[in-house]
């Protein structure tokens, strides 16, 4: 018999960078299979594909032995041939009944004007039976809990005919009892035929329900290997993370100061454990993490753009209010989003305008020096190198990497003493990254200090003095950049080491 | 990714053309408009009196454009302000007729100035407040004191208008500035000097303080503005107090001319002042527009509605003649855009 699903050699490049290189995937049917890799690894990129969100460059797909016409695949072909994917941000009407979800396509209408409410309770409630979710179909969708929602979406799933089921991180948002109902109502579908590909970051999930298991890195398939007994998570750890031990430290001659920032038990809206660490002057210390690990809603809670529950942030010594960003920035603080375009940037002002944000925050003179703020943006232009064709540019017209410049010159105009970094080099090209890392160097330089968060471990590993792990929401380790390779810092990510740091000292 | 190599591309003619037009094109229109209804009421349109009678009517509706200028450019919109015309004014109708009758004329005047800006300013304040601390849209909050405000006016007054103003007080409305220096009996009314020196001041604060640059960057990404420290609901609720201050202004100049305070005074306003605003050029999500492009666009409407006015057009066709424009000029607004970002 065919395989259920059997996709061949795909190509897929964005912009010129190769995403996907020949990678091979296949799925029984009645096979859980894991798909596996670090951020950027391509998973994603490889699922929107089959889904029918991306096309390919080249490749073949087939569906129950049969070549899925790629040249006009698209979400809707993608369905018909019973390929469901589950995302993490649910596809429901929260405003609508469970019944109206799961009927969405017709309303149970039968071809005619008016809803059939009693055929559309009758008809939700066999595909919930089916799969044993003991839900009223008349509850209303935001009424559910998350898991019960998620268990809702694989039940329209199987009800629209849904063969292959793709659950991208399913556990993420769920509590443990839940994840044991999730994986319960995954065997019944299991048994029933249905194929499914599971992503996820926690590997003692992926032992427990998968019967196979690939790796992405770098877009390429790495390896698919039985999930039995024989299955090493260090050799997993290992597959994802890479073999290659060493990347070049970046050179810098660094004389690390006293104390310069402390985080005092920083506890974040939405997880459990308060994070505490220290920074010394002249020092880039590193966070990093998988997606999803909490570091990006420390860096806000931190900086005072959600509320922390508790904690206490200081530099030099004396305390920051960190209730709200104001606040954080006369303390000395300055932050970098990670979503340089929708939180870090006012697109259609000026560069100029853009760079005197901060000084404009600050101004206590009721008048705004046009002159001063000329000469500010204009010296800025120059040090940091940030190509524009003025500094009355709209900065909606300038590439990535010059957008971060300009959100630097924000931070370095507000004299900021503490820098958070979130992401800064994301969707940059190679040329403007090495500015951005000299920028960072050069702040520290002067006696400051950085927080760099960032997913990249070569980022990590080659720019910072001092490195911490983070996962779910934890600080897992703390480790010595020269010491250390991508699969340990890889092993504390996925949570299969944990040297639980509760203060991360100097 | 799009690199760093590609800057500056040549920007082709309809480029060009569509940043002229953004930067100056409600001028062309006004300038056009004007010398078609000239054509049209052969002349009229043109002549010294009707000019300053525009101009003079333009004053009430343009003074509270300027402060919804700033509202608009939050990415926001005040929807009362008719009502805080309605209710400053009857208040002064009051101060005057009721309450300080028989006291010195000019110290009436000079109360009935400050309490007319305050009570509009508390307004205004009491608008910017429960929107932004209290989360609501400031659709919704305006929607409710438009309601709330025409009910307070009808209680003051007691549903009956206050008529009988001073003369120190009508003034304001009626001065005529220059008549002896100026030739074919031509002059300069105090209602043109308060609008165009509140322009001037309103052009200079969104330019050179910190606070009005503070209204761009909130209007351009709320979110980077808060990040970068700016203190966002207090620049929104300095904004509306503005905004309910020139209200107060403007009902001084309508008061005055109409020699009592009205129950139905300012009644639909909130359309004229919109219209001005968004005909200016001052894009509805905010951080985009300014100043300028209001007093063009307050003109604009004037000499339309008193061009038709000499045409002897019917009163129904102008609400659908301005109706059109307003359509028009936001069209406009959107095709710049599309072609922006092409």
């Amino acid at each position: 018999m065919a395989k259920l699903l059997e996709m061949t050699a795909i190509d897929k490049s964005f912009f010129g960078v190769r995403i996907l290189r020949k990678v091979d995937f296949d799925l029984e049917s009645g096979e859980v299979h894991a798909l596996l890799g670090a951020n950027g690894a391509g998973k994603s990129t490889l699922i929107k594909i089959l889904s029918g969100a991306y096309t390919l460059d080249a490749g073949r797909i087939l569906v129950g032995g049969e070549t899925v016409d790629m040249s006009r695949h698209s979400p809707e072909s993608a369905l018909a041939l019973g390929v469901a994917t589950i995302y993490q941000n649910f596809h429901l009407i929260p405003h609508l009944t469970v019944a109206e979800n799961i009927c969405l396509s017709d309303f149970s209408t039968g071809g005619k004007r008016w809803v059939n409410w009693g055929a559309m309770r009758k008809k939700a409630g066999k595909a919930l039976a089916a799969i044993g979710l003991d839900i009223d179909p008349g509850k209303k969708v935001r009424d559910l809990r998350v898991s019960q929602q998620q268990m809702l979406e694989i039940a329209i799933a199987l009800n629209a005919n849904a063969r292959i089921i793709i659950m991208d991180e399913p556990t993420a948002a769920i509590s443990q009892r839940e994840t044991e109902n999730l994986f319960d109502l995954i065997r019944g579908i299991r048994a029933r035929g249905v194929g499914i590909i599971y992503i996820s970051h926690r590997l003692e999930e992926i032992r427990r329900i998968a019967d196979r298991v690939t790796v992405l890195r770098d877009g390429m398939n790495v390896g698919t290997l039985a999930v039995d007994d024989n299955l090493s998570l260090g050799a997993v750890v290992e597959m994802i993370a890479g073999r290659e031990v060493k990347t070049g430290r970046r050179a810098r001659t660094t004389t690390l100061g006293d104390e310069f920032g402390r985080v005092e038990e920083l506890r974040v809206p939405g997880y459990g454990d308060p994070v505490a660490l220290s920074v010394r002057a002249g020092e880039i210390l590193g966070i990093t993490g998988l997606v999803g690990a909490g570091k990006s809603e420390f860096a806000r809670a931190l900086f005072g753009a959600d509320r922390a529950l508790s904690g206490g942030v200081y530099v030099e010594g004396r305390r920051v209010d960190v209730s709200t960003p104001s606040s954080a920035i006369a303390g000395g603080l300055g932050y970098l989003p990670e979503d340089r375009d929708a939180s870090g940037l006012c697109m259609g002002l000026s560069l100029k305008d853009n760079i005197s944000l901060t000084a404009l925050a600050k101004s206590r003179s009721p008048t705004f020096s046009v002159r001063r703020d000329a000469q500010l943006s204009g010296r800025f232009r120059k040090d940091l190198a940030i190509k524009s064709v003025n500094a009355n540019q709209q900065v909606r017209y300038l590439s990535g990497g010059n957008k971060q410049k300009v959100i630097f010159a924000k931070w370095l105009a507000a004299e900021c003493r503490l820098l958070v970094l979130d992401e800064p080099t994301i969707g940059i090209d190679v040329g403007a990254r090495e500015d951005i890392y000299r920028l960072i160097e050069d702040f520290v330089g002067r006696g400051r200090a950085v927080l760099l968060i960032s997913s990249d471990f070569d980022e990590v590993l080659a720019l910072t003095d001092r490195l911490l792990v983070m996962s779910r929401g934890r600080i897992t380790a703390e480790l010595d950049p020269d010491k250390t390779d991508k699969p340990e810092i890889m092993s504390y990510c996925l949570g299969v080491n944990d040297r639980s740091v509760r203060h991360a000292a100097v | 990714m799009p690199s760093d190599a590609v800057e500056v591309e040549e920007a082709g003619f309809l480029q060009k053309f569509m940043w002229f037009w953004n930067k100056a094109g409600v001028f062309v229109v006004l300038v056009a408009v004007w010398v078609i209804l000239a054509v049209l009421s052969r002349g009229m349109a043109l002549g010294g009196a009707n000019v300053i009678n525009v101009i003079r009517q333009v004053s009430i509706i343009g003074v509270i454009a300027v402060g919804m200028t700033g509202v608009i450019l939050l990415g926001l919109i005040d929807l009362s302000v008719g009502s805080i015309v309605a209710f400053t004014g009857i208040i002064i109708a009051a101060i005057q007729v009721w309450w300080m009758k028989g006291q010195n004329e000019y110290l009436t005047l000079l109360i009935c100035i400050v309490v007319a800006i305050a009570a509009g300013a508390a307004v205004g304040f009491f608008n910017g407040f429960v929107s932004t601390k209290g989360r609501i849209h400031p659709f919704i909050v305006t929607l409710g004191s438009l309601t709330i405000f025409r009910g307070a006016t009808m209680f003051v007054g007691g549903g009956r208008p206050i008529t009988g103003m001073s003369q120190a007080f009508r003034y304001i409305g009626a001065g005529e500035l220059f008549k002896d220096y100026l030739p074919w009996g031509l002059f300069i009314p105090v209602p043109m000097v308060v609008f165009l020196v509140i322009v001037a001041i309103a052009a200079f604060v969104l330019r050179k303080t910190a606070f009005g640059r503070s209204i761009y960057a909130i209007g351009g990404n709320q979110e980077a503005a808060y990040l970068s420290g700016i203190m966002v609901d207090r620049v929104k609720i300095a904004t509306f107090t503005i905004l309910g201050g020139l209200c107060g202004v403007s009902s001084l100049i309508l008061t005055s001319r109409l020699n009592s305070g009205e129950v139905v005074a300012g009644q639909g306003y909130e359309l004229d002042v919109i219209a001005s605003v968004i005909i200016g050029g001052t894009s509805m999500n905010g951080g985009e527009g300014g100043v300028i492009g209001t007093l063009a666009g307050a003109l604009l409407i004037g000499v339309i509605q008193n061009g038709l006015n000499l045409l002897m057009v019917q009163p129904y066709w102008q609400l659908v003649v301005k109706g059109a424009i307003i359509i028009l000029a936001v069209l406009m607004d959107r095709l710049q855009r599309s072609f922006q970002t092409l």
